[in-house]
């Protein structure tokens, strides 16, 4: 891989992960992640089947862009989508049947997260497989990272716990009882008002972080990044 | 909302609150009187909590402190959430109400005039729903000694039952979902003397300490006659049109106008004038609403009163009510807008 | 994307790769060919996960079916096949459920031990309240869980274990009650022997009732219904055993704590 490529992935998983982050930036697809950012468990197993769809979608999207119509476009991603979130739906029922218990129809309604179709149609569709699948990965990782955050928060305020449900994924672990068993637990911050105020918590931070990078850098012109491109 | 010259605002807006805070005062001595001194305790923390956090909030957003402080408006709220939350709740769930008001409710959407929902409703809607049963017990009437008051608010084991009372709205939901009629669980001996009167024994002696208050603030001008008259008007009518069709499943107006807070609502809540509609017909739609949808929690809902999630739900419609409401410009006639506007 | 004249490919493909370019007919035509391609080959995916992943949901189902009734009997007590040895019940208004019900009967070498049912209690506070019930052959309750409802959270949601602060839960105090009338189906407040949390009375009284009203139902015909061959419809078992007795009668004998 020469390094315009390395540069160019490296790219794709900072604006994933950070520059355009889903969850932080874009606001998109937040609908079922925030009816199920409940816990850290529950955050991170619908964050990562989200981040499997993304990747598999964009893979298989860009693999097959050359042989899709553009007329057709739309009804073939989402078939695409849906073929693979089918899949993995069945794959869960399976083998993590009480974690598709607890997670239910969020699963399948990843077909209709708008951040899946929107990654396919603006660059998967005009992409190489390996970026496409980066791309997916990276955009989901970027949600997963912000939700197993807000999951995290939301389960500890809560419930006092973190990791509840992680029996359900590996088997014989323990959640932890972070907060004392007499903590009576803040039952808005599981409930779906926890989630909009926590979440604009995370943004205003996020937000006030930026903020003040742009100042430092405005206050310094011969910052570090000068010099070392120098 | 203050006319110029500026510099008159101030202390304009401290008059104000110093009114509003006056006009409080006959119903705590009520409730006080009623429900026992743990009212006065959650007074006195709810007001430190408020103005250390205002305080804090002004110094991390570089505005001039003790000016601000000294407007009362984080003492109005303060005093808002403590008379409207059971008295005997432990000390720090107070705190956590009061603090999210002032922190979240108010400065994080910019402070005094910016706060697009009332900050004392936003607290009371936090701690109903994180902590549901404790914010339903309410001592009984004249319940408890001093010393088990004060035991309970430091967060004291608390005996359930021994000292605590259904509210006669919570009572009367209750009766109702287990099959009773309104008249026969008024009357029933099993919900206690919660239905001594009109609408409990007690609580109309409440509603109408804060009905005096309130006029109080209509003499001062401090509000106008626009919410509470649609309020308690709207909600006086709906009751009537319920309990006219089915008697036995819907409570009368006199229950609703003397229940729960709808006196305190009418007259110190819905009037707040940063998260409230501002233009006259605007006030009219706005009240209204908060009492239909206020009758339509407490007719149907979970939760033991329906003011304070009618109010959040109102202050989102606020900036549509204005702005279809806008009195025309002088000169200009009703329904014949000039030019470009259709 | 830019402005792509019909037969044109988004992308790199060069132009003399595709077919002759056709008309609109012909462009539909393609396109409709392609679309029932796709939907062929990912139709095809799917079948083959589904056929894959058949036999390890049966097997996950059961398991959970299993853990669940583990919950209200401990699965030391039996030895049978549980979700083999079953009979159907007829529509009970007893038990609150419109339809047949699936009655699943714990056998310990041969002898018999517990009947497994659900049940429904359809005055909770936010609608029905469904329950899995466990009734020793002796006649008395070995456990209750809440399989689903919709109580307020933080309120009336204690009647599930997962939800109860209470040590120990709450739906733990129906293990060991008997159906005879000894028992009074009531909670504390009204005049029973059920404990219930202040302020949350209803969810916990829909509970009380429908345990109560279920087990007065089913215990009476429980020799009946242990005797009938696995498969069979129950119908029989409820003609010849008398109506069932109410569960909110009173009792005049009460049972100490």
């Amino acid at each position: 891989m020469n390094p315009e490529e390395r540069a160019a992935l490296g790219d794709i998983g900072r604006k994933g992960l950070w520059e355009n982050n889903t969850a932080l930036v874009q606001l998109l697809g937040m609908c079922p992640l925030l009816a199920v950012s409940t816990s850290f468990v529950n955050a991170v197993s619908l964050s990562l089947a989200t981040v499997l769809v993304m990747a598999l979608s964009g893979g298989v999207v860009a693999a097959l862009r050359t042989l899709i119509p553009h007329e057709i476009r739309i009804p073939v991603f989402i078939l695409i989508i849906a073929a693979l979130v089918t899949c993995l739906d069945l794959a869960f029922n399976a083998w993590l049947h009480e974690l598709y218990l607890v997670l239910g129809i969020f699963i399948p309604l990843i077909v209709t997260n708008c951040i899946v179709l929107a990654r396919v149609e603006a660059f998967a569709a005009k992409n190489s497989p390996l970026a496409a699948t980066w791309d997916g990965a990276a955009m989901g990782l970027g949600l997963l990272w912000v939700l197993a955050l807000l999951g995290s928060a939301r389960e500890l305020i809560g419930s006092g716990t973190l990791f509840s449900g992680i029996q359900m994924i590996l088997p014989g672990a323990h959640p932890l009882q972070l907060l004392g068993e007499d903590y009576r637990g803040l039952l808005i911050a599981i409930l779906p008002p926890g989630a909009f105020i926590l979440l604009g918590l995370l943004i205003a931070t996020r937000n006030a972080w930026m903020a003040h990078v742009a100042k430092v850098r405005a206050a310094a012109p011969h910052a570090p990044t000068d010099v070392a491109s120098a | 909302m203050y006319n110029s010259p500026f510099l008159r605002q101030k202390a304009s807006v401290r008059r104000v609150m110093v009114t509003v805070l006056v006009a409080m005062l006959p119903a705590i001595a009520v409730q006080v009187w009623l429900f026992g001194i743990g009212l006065l305790l959650q007074l006195a923390i709810a007001s430190a909590v408020a103005l250390a956090c205002e305080a804090g909030m002004l110094a991390l957003r570089r505005r001039p402190v003790a000016r601000a402080l000294g407007d009362g408006s984080a003492l109005v709220t303060a005093w808002l959430i403590a008379v409207c939350l059971p008295p005997l709740l432990p000390w720090w769930m107070i705190v956590l109400g009061t603090a999210f008001a002032i922190v979240i409710g108010k400065h994080l959407y910019g402070g005094l005039g910016q706060n697009p929902f009332n900050p004392a409703m936003l607290a009371y809607c936090v701690l109903i729903v994180s902590f549901p049963a404790l914010m339903s017990q309410w001592p009984g009437l004249h319940g408890g000694d001093a010393a088990a008051q004060l035991h309970w608010i430091a967060g004291g084991e608390r005996t359930l039952d021994a000292m605590t009372g259904a509210t006669p709205l919570d009572a009367l939901r209750t009766g109702l979902h287990g099959g009773g009629e309104v008249a026969s669980v008024m009357q029933s001996a099993a919900v206690g003397p919660a239905f001594g009167h009109v609408a409990g024994a007690g609580w109309e002696w409440v509603a109408l300490a804060w009905a005096a208050g309130g006029l109080l603030l209509l003499a001062m001008r401090i509000i106008t006659w626009h919410i509470p008259v649609a309020f308690l008007g709207t909600l006086a009518a709906i009751a009537g049109l319920a309990s006219a069709i089915d008697g036995a499943h819907f409570a009368g107006p006199a229950f609703h106008l003397l229940a729960g807070g709808s006196m305190l609502g009418a007259f110190f809540i819905a009037t707040d004038p940063v998260s409230g509609a501002t233009t006259p017909r605007g006030k009219l739609i706005f009240a209204a609403g908060i009492a239909l949808i206020a009758w339509l929690i407490r007719s149907f809902g979970a939760y033991p009163d329906g003011i304070a999630f009618a109010v959040l739900l109102m202050n989102i419609c606020v900036p549509l009510i204005d702005q279809k409401t806008q009195p025309p410009v002088f000169g200009h006639k009703l329904g014949k807008p000039d030019g470009g506007a259709k | 994307m830019s402005d792509a004249t019909p037969d044109t490919q988004p992308g790199d493909v060069p132009a003399q790769a595709l077919p002759p370019a056709p008309g609109a007919a012909g462009t539909a035509m393609r396109s409709a060919v392609l679309l029932g391609l796709f939907t062929v080959a990912f139709t095809a995916l799917m079948a083959v996960t589904y056929e894959a992943a058949r036999e390890p949901i049966r097997l996950s189902v059961e398991a959970r079916r299993l853990e669940l009734i583990g919950q209200v009997l401990p699965p030391a007590d039996y030895d049978n096949a549980l979700l083999e040895d079953t009979v159907q019940l007829p529509a009970l208004g007893a038990l609150g459920i419109d339809g047949p019900v699936t009655l699943h009967r714990a056998r310990r070498a041969g002898e018999p031990v517990a009947l497994v049912f659900e049940a429904q209690a359809p005055d909770g506070y936010s609608g029905a309240i469904r329950l899995l019930i466990a009734l020793r052959a002796s006649g008395e309750v070995a456990g209750v869980r809440v399989i689903a409802h919709r109580e307020t959270p933080g309120l009336g949601d204690y009647i599930d274990p997962a939800k109860d602060r209470a040590n120990p839960p709450w739906i733990t105090q129906f293990a060991g009650r008997d159906t005879s009338p000894a028992t009074r189906w009531k909670v504390r407040k009204d005049g029973g022997d059920f404990a219930y949390m202040s302020g949350a009375t209803i969810s916990a009284r829909a509970v009380v009732h429908a345990v109560g009203r279920a087990a007065a139902a089913i215990a009476p015909a429980r020799d009946a219904l242990f005797g009938l061959p696995a498969g069979a419809a129950a119908d029989e078992a409820f003609k010849t055993s008398p109506a069932a007795p109410d569960a909110h009668g009173d009792a005049s004998r009460s049972t100490p704590q």
